[in-house]
């Protein structure tokens, strides 16, 4: 399964070693550069520069990559389809009047808009995808503990961490079962499999749920959990090669100003 | 004697709504002791082994914990849980953090040690299970084997005085079982009592030091594992089978062969009765030698100079840190599980063996080899790995 994938690549990318704050940093920091921009073009830059991060310093496969990129892509041509169709403007190179009170037309505004907001989405989905790849969730804990996020909250994030993996086993396993004696053969039938599917997961967890009590019981659970409270140092070099990022890209930013697609 | 740990008075438990799980049972474990509790599914085995760390409140009867009665209030379970160490069957179960350090750390953490003392309980189980280095791994990355030993740490690092294993080996290929159970091994020799409920009749035969043989909630048959095996009735009514030693010996027997001394545990102890009855089978006259390194101790230099020398011997390690060692080194390990008496069998061969150990294993290959000695009357020379042959250190006393 891909979430699976997703944490196996991250625990072994080339960038592990490195300091949690400073991929948070590069990351966020990109994010808010990405929507700060009012150009399509610096939201393009930071995109490039993270393909950059991703392919060669974190050392993940091309394929990997693009399969990842993929999916949230659909999402963004579409909804910029219906932004470049639907939102109005002066300049208009096409219209379609269907009702008397609504019309679809693109115009250059709106081009200009869509081109905006799909950059922005490919910005921004590099640099989580950086972070996916490059920061296990057992790195965000110590962050987030760190930050004196709510350690009731950390703790539940940190078994459901857990659980997940197990349950996901599990649902697999059902799965499997379920198409190994033709359960998804016929439409009717699939519907019927995965409800039941969704029963049995339902109660794995219910059941995982009582086993994990037990297992904390046993171990004189107290309220406590141990937390791998090290970090990486910040050293010299990645903490220079945010910084040189983030202001190149804070550069492009202003420079870019306004400029328009057309 | 030994002294009592853990006792069991006339106990009973129900479930809810449900049959009677445990029916009236009494017995008694002393400390360092091996016990096997045997039986078919679903014969109580696991709902016994709960009660010992005060999961499950026998309905009546008493359960005491080093000659005290089990109190069940929160501060004295945990003190219970504290020197009773419970490993569950399914290690996914168990392991509730998402890294192997913190999931190692829970136990101590809870107990209220101080972030260095966790630290230092947590690097201490981890190389005692031989896990050194796996601490930032979350554990779904681990293999079913590393998973058990991730387990078996987390309670360790309690240094709990009874371990309570139930079914160890469950799910686990054969090399990763006699891993496992060689483990198990090496924790009772540094001095903790360990119990483990199994349906593996050809496991429990030659590991346990008393067998507990139950069926539908009630203790069939309590005894040392030749006789509580050998009693044809008994394994039969508990769903069981014969250990196949113990069948060969008993066809062998019908047979009209007189067999002398006891029981074969062991196919050492097998391949001694076999040839006293022979009688004709001389074999060479000379033994081969066992030399023992002590890799706590010998420098890894020396070992492969001296396996450079010996080229083609048979290797063995026994313990954890042994087994690490060996593979660091690149050294190919021909016996992994019951070392010493792969290797006395190779030794009565003529052949010359190696046994890689840890400093509190030495005397432990001293002793058996001994012992055999003296039930065999062959000698078969241990001696400690040195750089010259002629320096060679023979320590083989007992033989007059």
């Amino acid at each position: 399964m891909f979430e699976e994938l997703l944490e196996d690549i991250a625990q072994k990318n080339g960038l592990r070693e490195v300091n949690t704050y400073l991929k948070l940093a590069a990351g966020t920091g990109a994010i808010i550069l990405c929507l700060l921009s009012s150009s399509y073009i610096a939201p393009l830059v930071i995109a490039v520069f993270f393909a950059f991060a991703i392919l060669f310093l974190a050392r993940i496969d091309v394929k990997t990559y693009a399969e990842l990129f993929v999916v949230p892509l659909w999402f963004a041509i579409m909804s910029v389809a219906g932004i470049i169709l639907i939102s109005g403007g002066n300049e208009i190179f096409w219209h379609w009047d269907i009702l008397p009170s609504f019309t679809l037309s693109v115009t250059r505004e709106s081009i200009n808009e869509g081109a905006l907001v799909f950059s922005r989405v490919v910005g921004g989905m590099s640099a989580m995808i950086f972070i996916a790849f490059t920061t296990p969730m057992t790195d965000i804990f110590v962050v987030l503990r760190q930050c004196r996020v709510p350690e009731v909250v950390i703790d539940l994030m940190m078994i459901i961490y857990r659980t997940i993996f197990i349950l996901m086993d599990q649902v697999i396993q059902i799965y499997h079962a379920q198409v190994m004696r033709l359960g998804y053969s016929r439409w009717k039938e699939s519907i019927h499999s995965f409800s039941s599917l969704c029963g049995a997961a339902f109660i794995a967890s219910w059941d995982a749920g009582d086993d994990l009590i037990r297992a904390m019981d046993a171990r004189c659970y107290d309220g406590k959990f141990a937390l791998l409270g090290e970090n990486r140092p910040v050293e010299r070099m990645p903490c220079l090669a945010v910084l040189v990022f983030l202001t190149i890209s804070a550069i492009v930013v202003i420079v870019s100003g306004t400029i328009p697609l057309i | 004697m030994s002294s009592i740990i853990l006792e069991a008075r006339d106990i009973r438990y129900r479930y809810p709504r449900g049959m009677e799980a445990i029916c009236g049972i009494s017995f008694h474990i002393r400390r360092k002791e091996k016990i096997a509790l045997v039986g078919p599914n679903g014969a109580g085995k696991s709902t016994l082994l709960t009660m010992f760390n005060g999961m499950i409140r026998p309905d009546s009867g008493t359960l005491l914990f080093d000659n005290e009665p089990i109190r069940y209030d929160t501060a004295s379970l945990r003190m219970l849980r504290k020197r009773v160490g419970f490993v569950l069957q399914n290690p996914d179960r168990q392991i509730i953090a998402p890294t192997v350090y913190q999931d190692v750390a829970f136990g101590p953490t809870n107990l209220g040690y101080r972030e260095d003392e966790v630290k230092e309980a947590v690097l201490r189980a981890l190389r005692q299970v031989g896990l050194e280095g796996f601490g930032r791994r979350p554990p779904h990355q681990l293999s079913g084997g590393e998973k058990k030993r991730v387990a078996i740490a987390g309670v360790l690092a309690m240094d709990p005085d009874v371990l309570v294993f139930d079914e160890p080996t469950s799910g686990l290929d054969p090399t990763g079982s006699e891993d496992i159970m060689e483990l198990l091994d090496e924790l009772n020799h540094d001095g903790k009592t360990i119990i483990i409920s199994t349906h593996d009749v050809e496991l429990a035969y030659p590991w346990a030091d008393r067998a507990i043989l139950m069926t539908g909630g009630s203790i069939l048959h309590e005894d040392i594992p030749e006789v509580a095996f050998g009693n044809l009735s008994s394994v039969r009514t508990a769903h069981l089978s014969l250990p196949t030693l113990l069948e060969l010996h008993m066809e062998l027997q019908k047979r009209g062969f007189s067999l002398p001394g006891k029981k074969p545990r062991t196919v050492l102890d097998m391949m001694h009765c076999i040839e006293t009855l022979f009688e004709t089978t001389q074999g060479p006259c000379r033994h081969g030698r066992i030399t023992v390194c002590n890799v706590d101790q010998d420098s890894r230099e020396l070992l492969l100079e001296w396996l450079s020398v010996h080229k083609g011997i048979c290797t063995g390690a026994m313990g954890t840190r042994a087994k690490q060692c060996a593979e660091n080194a690149g050294i190919h390990l021909d016996f992994t599980y019951s070392v010493i008496d792969k290797c006395i069998l190779k030794a009565l061969l003529g052949d010359d063996s190696l046994i890689l150990t840890t400093e509190s294993m030495v005397k432990r290959v001293y002793l058996r080899v001994d012992a055999y000695g003296r039930e065999s009357g062959s000698r078969i020379p241990v001696l400690l790995l040195a750089p010259e042959q002629k320096m060679v250190h023979e320590k083989n006393g007992s033989e007059p």
